[in-house]
Order: C-alpha cells, then sequence, then structure tokens
C-alpha cells in the first residue's frame, strides 16, 4: 500500500490497527506450522535416504538379471512367462493428514509369491527366469515403500515452500506497509491536532486585540 | 488396489513377471500421456510407476499433476531423476542442504 494511497482519518487508522493484529496472528500461526511441518520432514528425510538408495540398487539388480533372462531364455520366453503370472499384488491406500497436507499411507500384501504360485511351468523355464520374477518383486516392494515416503516428501516440501513464502511476505512486506501507514496517520491526525489548536489559539488572541 | 506399470515394452515385461496387470506399453509420446489419463482416472490404481526418462517427456502441466497426485500415488525410477532434484528442493525449501 502506497503512502499517498493512505487517507488520514480516524477509522482508517482503526481498520490499519484491526488488520495489523490480524496480520500479526496469521503471522504466528504459519510461522508455527512452517516449524511443524519441518520437524514432520527431518523425520521423514531418514527414511527418504535409505529408501532411494535401496530402490535404486534393487532396480539395477533387477535390470541386470532381466537382460540376463532375455539373453538365455530369448526374449519370447521371458515374456511367455511373464503373461502367465496370475497373482496379483495388492495394495491398500489410505491418506493421512499432516497439518493439512495430505500424504498417502501405503500397505501391501503378498508381493513375493512362491515358486509354483508365479503360474508358469516350472520344467519349460530356467532358474534365471525364477531370479529375474524375485528380483522385481523385491523392486516392486521397494517401490511401494518408497512411494509413501517420496511422495510425503515431496508435499511436505512444497508445502513448507508456500508456508515459508507466507511467512516472509507477512514478516518483511505485509506487516512493515501496515505499520508504516499507521505511524502515517498517527503522525498526519496529530498534525492537524495540533493545526486546530493553533488556529484557535490565533482566533482568541486576534479577539482579544 | 492394484499397481500399474508404464513405460517401454522392456520396462514393463519385468513387472509383468512379478505379477502386476496393470502394465501399458507407451512406445511414443501420444500413447504414454493418453495412458497416464488413462491410469489417472482408475480408480482401481493405487501405484502408478514410470520410468524417469519417461517423466521427462511427458507434458509439464501433466508432470505437475502426477507430482502432486495421492491418488494415484506416483513414482518415477531409473535413470537420471528429472526436474528438481530431491537434493535441490530440500535446498530451496529448506534453504540448507540436507541430503548426504
Amino acid at each position: 500500500m502506497a503512502l499517498r494511497d493512505v487517507k488520514p482519518t480516524r477509522s482508517e487508522l482503526i481498520g490499519l490497527k484491526r488488520r495489523i493484529a490480524l496480520s500479526e496472528r496469521g503471522y504466528k500461526i504459519l510461522k508455527m506450522k512452517r516449524d511443524g511441518l519441518i520437524l514432520e520432514f527431518f523425520k521423514v528425510l531418514a527414511d527418504a535416504k535409505d529408501s532411494r538408495g535401496e530402490l535404486l540398487q534393487k532396480y539395477q539388480r533387477a535390470v541386470e538379471s532381466m537382460a540376463l533372462a532375455n539373453t538365455v531364455e530369448g526374449a519370447i520366453g521371458v515374456k511367455s512367462a511373464a503373461f502367465s503370472v496370475k497373482e496379483v499384488p495388492q495394495i491398500t491406500l489410505t491418506s493421512k493428514n499432516i497439518m493439512g497436507v495430505v500424504v498417502p499411507k501405503i500397505e501391501s500384501s503378498k508381493v513375493r509369491k512362491s515358486l509354483v504360485d508365479r503360474g508358469y511351468g516350472i520344467l519349460g523355464t530356467t532358474s534365471i527366469i525364477d531370479e529375474t520374477a524375485t528380483s522385481f518383486e523385491e523392486l516392486v516392494e521397494a517401490i511401494i515403500e518408497s512411494a509413501e515416503i517420496e511422495t510425503t516428501m515431496k508435499r511436505l516440501l512444497s508445502e513448507i515452500e508456500s508456508t515459508k513464502r507466507r511467512v516472509n511476505a507477512l514478516e518483511f512486506k505485509v506487516i512493515p506497509e501496515l505499520s508504516e501507514a499507521r505511524d502515517f496517520i498517527k503522525m498526519r491526525l496529530d498534525e492537524m491536532e495540533r493545526e486546530e489548536l493553533f488556529r484557535l489559539k490565533k482566533i482568541k488572541a486576534r479577539m482579544k486585540a | 488396489m492394484e499397481i500399474a506399470v508404464i513405460g517401454n515394452s522392456e520396462f514393463i515385461l519385468g513387472f509383468r513377471l512379478a505379477g502386476i496387470r496393470k502394465t501399458y506399453a507407451a512406445e511414443n509420446e501420444a500413447k504414454l500421456t493418453e495412458y497416464i489419463n488413462g491410469v489417472l482416472g482408475d480408480n482401481e490404481v493405487g501405484i502408478l510407476v514410470l520410468n524417469n526418462s519417461d517423466m521427462n517427456r511427458i507434458p509439464g502441466r501433466l508432470r505437475t499433476q502426477l507430482e502432486n497426485s495421492v491418488k494415484p500415488t506416483v513414482i518415477a525410477i531409473g535413470g537420471e531423476e528429472g526436474g528438481l532434484s530431491m537434493r535441490e528442493r530440500i535446498k530451496r525449501s529448506v534453504g540448507v542442504d540436507l541430503w548426504k
């Protein structure tokens, strides 16, 4: 708010004071929210580091064994084994609320299967297929685990960023400008009062003379 | 709920071996966008797995939508992490490099 737009009136002053009080209250609450979010973030951070590394490792291993299986069995062999797998890994996805940030909560069941449950014939395929299937099952488990953690991290981070922006805008922009306008009006009102007093004195002196 | 995988045929094959049924082979960008939109509308999908290189190829708006989506939760694996990496994000949001 530019100072020249401010009308030096008493009602404006009252309104401004109200707005300052509101902004300060909001600022305090948002600051607490920011601190709370950062605390939550620290809780997830350690898990996230572990899970990302693990995921990468498992992915590499899975890709390697896939390449191996492709070489030994041929693309068709792997494909036919892949298309005969019947058991579907099931997950339950619910959402959780951390200070207004909605984050997913994932639980999984039966990702790993025994050889018999996989559906392809044991006789017709080599053990490489089994190994590949196992490594991909492990990868899927890791994905399920880190999907939750990573999404939580991402959402927390973006929320922290926007909250931080809001806190800073209030602290360095909104509240200082409002206080400046308030001080300006106060000064102007005082000035007007002094002028009025002086005018009265002047009139009084002229009437006496 | 189930897991869905979108990517090139090589990428999805392994996931089929792990028992995931909802695998979509997307060989070009138009197909990729089409499948992603399909999966986003599918209530039965809990997690969507994408390849990082594919994640970098899809339009920005859809990518933001994917990043902010909770149901389904989207995760990109393999290759280079696209866009802002986790490390940069943390640096930007918290102000300190806490990653590693």
